[in-house]
């Protein structure tokens, strides 16, 4: 009697849970509205930019509940590599950040979407640095990225270093910048003056010294004159790569043909070489090594010709054109480029803003070590924001080449102008002139 | 259908040993295995050598012939890369073989805290190339190395050696490092290898009044001749494909004079994005190190290596 | 035997010295992990910090959860390693013992398949594997481990093999035991010295591999060591606390498993078993 209904008191309980679960998922099922996944993937990856992202991003999925985003962070050094082939396999992938002079090889694999129409219609574009968007524009003059950081070189300088050596206001001319070098130059002591970067491609180095001798480069193009024609066999460019050489070899320590950043910047906080010409990104890593008051910034010396030429150097973020959610995809791209975003992300990571309105607004950067970028900004006749020819195809070919050749000439092998030979024939080339 | 393959394919001999079914599903695991994830994938890249597969040219694949080669011999960095190869291999391996057999031979006997000695001994093994790339390029340091400090303390030197940036002393450098991080990979083998030999031949030997090196050449050498062999020729197919000591330390520089086909090739696909072309390379290193292995075979069973 | 006192000193000297050159590496690596940030690039060098600090290590630990990746490569590194050791035994043993017409074209294609470098491979095996669908896959990358490792284990097999003498095998199989019976009672015992080096080589090459690691692997939650410590290179330079923090905690398993694996290659287990 007792089995007999324990028995049937087991089949109720049996059906009773089936029905719950059963209720159950369907609520589940009914009520978890579907997720949009976005992946997303960074090419500048380090541990504090990753955090930095990853808040960006749960301050967006807190906006958009129905949103997920995963943040793919490759290692730096294969970076490229893996966003090539995730993009020529299509591996789920949606948001894509490009790098200024890997973009034109992105582009030519053809998975990014021409984002004019998502400008059009996006206010804020206003609002970006001027000249910013048809810098980043690389390829036939249409946006596939949106900028989210700039970088341009500034001299990093070590006023303790400097003052044991009487040099007390930093150098505003390459002759002065030459002359402290060799002033505080004693091999005997370990001490030299110029932070030289031999390798780890070192195409901006040369040409910021090597151009500040002329006087009319093309903006548009940093190895083209105004006129049109390349200048590596004018006679000043060959003076401005002398003085580079000269640089390496009475100022640098022999050891630097070798340097890449990481042993710029170990120089730097050593103070073995107390002047480097480098990005803001530095600032953060500088402020874990040294005290605030052993390291400033000053504008880029200017050329005997009184001018010098930085580059724009950029990084952006990129939509695929085979993503299922564009549209999302853009949003994150609209919210990570609003000012109080991008001020956080440029302010942690140190690359310069891209809105307007956060120069305006926010008083960090045009203050302390920022106020040298501020400055060359603000004189733009003597501090000639210049363009690479990124949109050739042979950009990273070329970067190899000049670093190579270089190479050679610091070692004694090639002479200054048999590598500005070698350039120009290079460039002829790939400019089909 | 398994039976007839075994007796087409495998024409096994006669005997208490035939057994042919056997072999098959034994052998079976890691052919199908390389076939399906090395060997394909193999000829596919084999194929990508005849394109123009690169970033730029994505829309528009198709075969090119023989391009990508002619590019390659034309260049004269290829040649530097394939003499300096040549070195590479010949120098690390014949110092990492000697150097890690004589380690072998000081560890076969054993004495205290052996077990502890050989953990730390042999652990430069255990380092990733890449993190050996780096770390030593950190320690030979032209200004801040601990080897040149250590050096200047000890007065060999007054100023430090630029060892990776001095193209007299890069190459002898990455080999150095090479040579250090290899003879653990020699000493374990070996003395592996060392402690079948039975006493027994040895002990014989000795009555039979052989001395010290007779010994050597006449029982442990012929005894572990076998693993040497192997060890040898895997050992330099390795080495060829190693280029994570010389991408961590130099990259290839100064000046293209550290770099070795492996570490050109991966230069051509960071800075061209031109898979093809390495591809082409590729096949080159292929080609070389088959060439370099039926050699050695015939070398080695003329001489007697036992069967192989 | 041989163990005269002079023999004694230089056996002596001469394993200092390789020890020596074996550790100074080491010992900077554990001294650049307890530095603070502002010592790691001073000059004079410091060779005895006056400041030590566990910071790098609760970095990688917190910020970097250095566990997720320790757990990943020990589990895919084991697990690869056991099969492709096992597998190794199978295929290096009948290669060792029996004669057949294809077994130098199965030899030959054992070594040629170490022959073909990584970066030939690349693009063709991503592809393969998209399209299997093993990209971001522990699983995906086990299996390119296991491929990687066991031609290679096979060929080392084989060598150990075939210097150990059938005597002992066919006297086991006359009693009656299957020939894998005889492989896995008789043989293995006597190969364990070798044995146990093939699983520690595939093991660490396993434990260390980067490049195909790093090409396949997207989420952070699968990453394993090797590309973890790649990733602490950034743009932003080399944090060499951190990275030589994470490389010693990464060395701890390869010297568990080397010392695990000396016990059979260095203490003469088998001398015994052969004298007959």
């Amino acid at each position: 009697m007792d089995s007999y209904f324990k028995g049937r008191g087991v089949i109720l309980v049996k059906k009773g849970v089936i029905v719950a679960v059963g209720i159950l998922l369907m609520a589940i099922f009914a009520f978890s509205a579907p997720k949009i996944v976005l992946n997303m993937v960074q090419v500048f990856t380090s541990p504090s930019r990753t955090e930095i992202l990853q808040n960006i991003i749960d301050q967006f999925e807190a906006l958009h509940p129905d949103v997920q985003i995963n943040l793919i962070s490759p290692p730096y050094s294969t970076a490229y590599q893996k966003i090539y082939l995730m993009l020529s396999t299509n591996q789920p992938l949606d948001i894509v950040e490009v790098g200024d002079w890997s973009l034109e090889g992105v582009v030519e694999l053809g998975k990014l979407v021409d984002l004019r129409p998502y400008i059009a219609t996006w206010d804020a574009s206003k609002d970006i640095v001027p000249g910013l968007m048809k810098a980043v524009s690389v390829t036939g003059g249409i946006p596939y990225i949106i900028p989210n950081g700039v970088y341009a070189k500034a001299l990093f300088y070590r006023p303790d270093v400097l003052a044991k050596c009487g040099i007390t206001t930093p150098p505003k001319t390459m002759d002065e910048l030459y002359a402290d070098s060799l002033k505080i130059t004693d091999p005997k002591k370990n001490q030299y003056g110029f932070d030289f970067r031999g390798t780890g491609l070192p195409t901006n180095f040369i040409d910021i010294i090597t151009t500040s001798y002329i006087n009319d480069i093309d903006p548009n193009n940093m190895y083209k004159l105004t006129n049109g024609q390349l200048w590596f066999k004018d006679p000043r460019a060959l003076e401005g790569l002398k003085k580079y050489i000269d640089f390496y070899k009475y100022t640098a320590p022999k050891d630097s043909i070798n340097w890449g950043f990481d042993e710029q910047v170990n120089a730097f906080v050593a103070g073995t070489t107390p002047f480097l010409f480098q990005d803001p990104d530095t600032t953060g890593l500088l402020n874990t090594m040294l005290k605030p008051d052993q390291w400033m910034t000053a504008p880029l010396p200017i050329g005997p010709s009184g001018k010098v030429y930085p580059s724009y150097g950029f990084g952006g973020w990129g939509i695929t054109t085979y993503s299922k959610n564009k549209d999302m995809a853009w949003e994150f791209i609209k919210f990570f480029t609003t000012p109080k975003i991008s001020a956080y992300f440029c302010k942690d990571y140190g690359a310069l803003p891209v809105l307007k309105s956060v120069y305006d607004s926010d008083p960090y950067f045009s203050q302390g070590v920022f106020k040298a970028w501020q400055y060359m900004f603000e004189h733009p006749d003597t501090y000639v924001f210049t363009s690479y020819p990124l949109n050739n195809k042979k950009w990273t070919e070329w970067n190899e080449y000049q670093q190579d050749t270089m190479q050679q000439v610091l070692l004694g092998n090639m002479t200054p102008q048999e590598a500005l030979n070698k350039w120009y024939d290079f460039w002829k080339d790939a400019f089909s002139m | 259908m398994v039976r007839l393959l075994e007796r087409r394919v495998l024409h096994v001999k006669g005997g208490a040993k035939s057994a042919p079914l056997f072999i098959f599903w034994m052998i079976l695991p890691v052919i199908l295995i390389i076939s399906v994830f090395t060997f394909y994938p193999t000829v596919n890249g084999i194929i990508l050598a005849f394109e123009n597969y690169s970033v730029f040219n994505f829309s528009n694949i198709h075969l090119v012939g023989l391009k990508n080669f002619n590019k390659i011999l034309s260049d004269p960095l290829f040649w530097i890369a394939l003499w300096n190869t040549l070195w590479w291999i010949v120098l690390s391996v014949v110092f990492q073989f000697v150097l890690g057999f004589g380690l072998a031979l000081l560890m076969r006997d054993p004495f205290k805290g052996r077990g502890i000695y050989a953990g730390l001994v042999f652990y430069p093994w255990a380092l990733s190339g890449f993190a050996i790339g780096i770390l030593w390029s950190w320690l030979l340091n032209g200004q801040f190395g601990f080897i040149n400090d250590i050096l200047m303390k000890m007065h060999i030197i007054s100023q430090g050696i630029n060892f990776l940036s001095d193209p007299s002393w890069a190459f002898f450098s990455v080999i150095m490092v090479n040579i250090w991080y290899g003879i653990p990979f020699f000493a374990i083998m070996l003395l592996a290898a060392l402690q079948s030999i039975p006493e027994e031949l040895y002990e014989s030997a000795q009555i039979d009044g052989a001395g010290v090196f007779s010994r050597f050449f006449h029982v442990t050498l012929p005894y572990v001749s076998s693993t040497v062999f192997a060890t040898l020729l895997l050992r330099v197919i390795w080495v060829m494909n190693f280029p994570d000591v010389i991408y961590g330390m130099t990259r290839g520089g100064p000046g293209g004079t550290t770099n070795i086909l492996a570490t050109y090739m991966i230069n051509i696909v960071y800075y061209k994005n031109d898979y093809s072309l390495a591809s082409a390379v590729g096949v080159f290193i292929i080609t070389i190190l088959m060439i370099y292995s039926v050699f050695y075979l015939q070398f080695t069973s003329k001489h007697g290596a036992g069967e192989f | 035997m041989r163990k005269s006192k002079k023999y004694k000193i230089f056996r002596a000297t001469m394993l200092s010295i390789y020890l020596i050159a074996a550790i100074i590496p080491i010992y900077w690596i554990i001294l650049t992990s307890f530095k603070v940030p502002s010592d790691l690039y001073a000059y004079p060098i410091i060779y005895f910090p006056k400041v030590l600090t566990l910071s790098n290590y609760s970095y990688l630990f917190s910020f970097a959860h250095f566990l997720t990746y320790f757990k990943n490569s020990l589990l895919l590194s084991l697990i690869s390693s056991v099969i492709s050791t096992v597998i190794s035994i199978f295929s290096g043993y009948v290669l060792a013992r029996y004669q057949f017409k294809l077994k130098n074209f199965v030899i030959g294609l054992l070594f040629f398949s170490q022959m073909i470098p990584a970066y030939l491979l690349m693009v063709p095996q991503y592809s393969m594997f998209s399209q299997l669908n093993l990209i971001n896959s522990l699983i995906g990358l086990g299996i390119l481990y296991v491929n990687i490792a066991a031609a290679f284990s096979t060929i080392m097999a084989r060598g150990f093999f075939v210097r150990i003498p059938r005597s002992l095998e066919e006297a086991a199989m006359i009693d009656g035991t299957s020939k894998i019976g005889a492989l896995f009672r008789i043989t293995v015992p006597l190969a364990m010295p070798g044995i146990a080096a093939i699983f520690s080589f595939s093991f660490i090459n396993d434990w260390n591999e980067l490049f195909t690691a790093a090409l396949f692997l997207n989420s952070d939650d699968k990453y394993t060591i090797p590309v973890a410590l790649y990733s602490f290179i950034s743009k932003a330079g080399i944090q060499w606390g951190v990275l030589s923090a994470g490389l010693v905690v990464a060395l701890i398993p390869t010297i568990i498993v080397f010392a695990f694996m000396q016990r059979f290659i260095i203490s003469g287990l088998t001398q015994g078993a052969l004298k007959e």
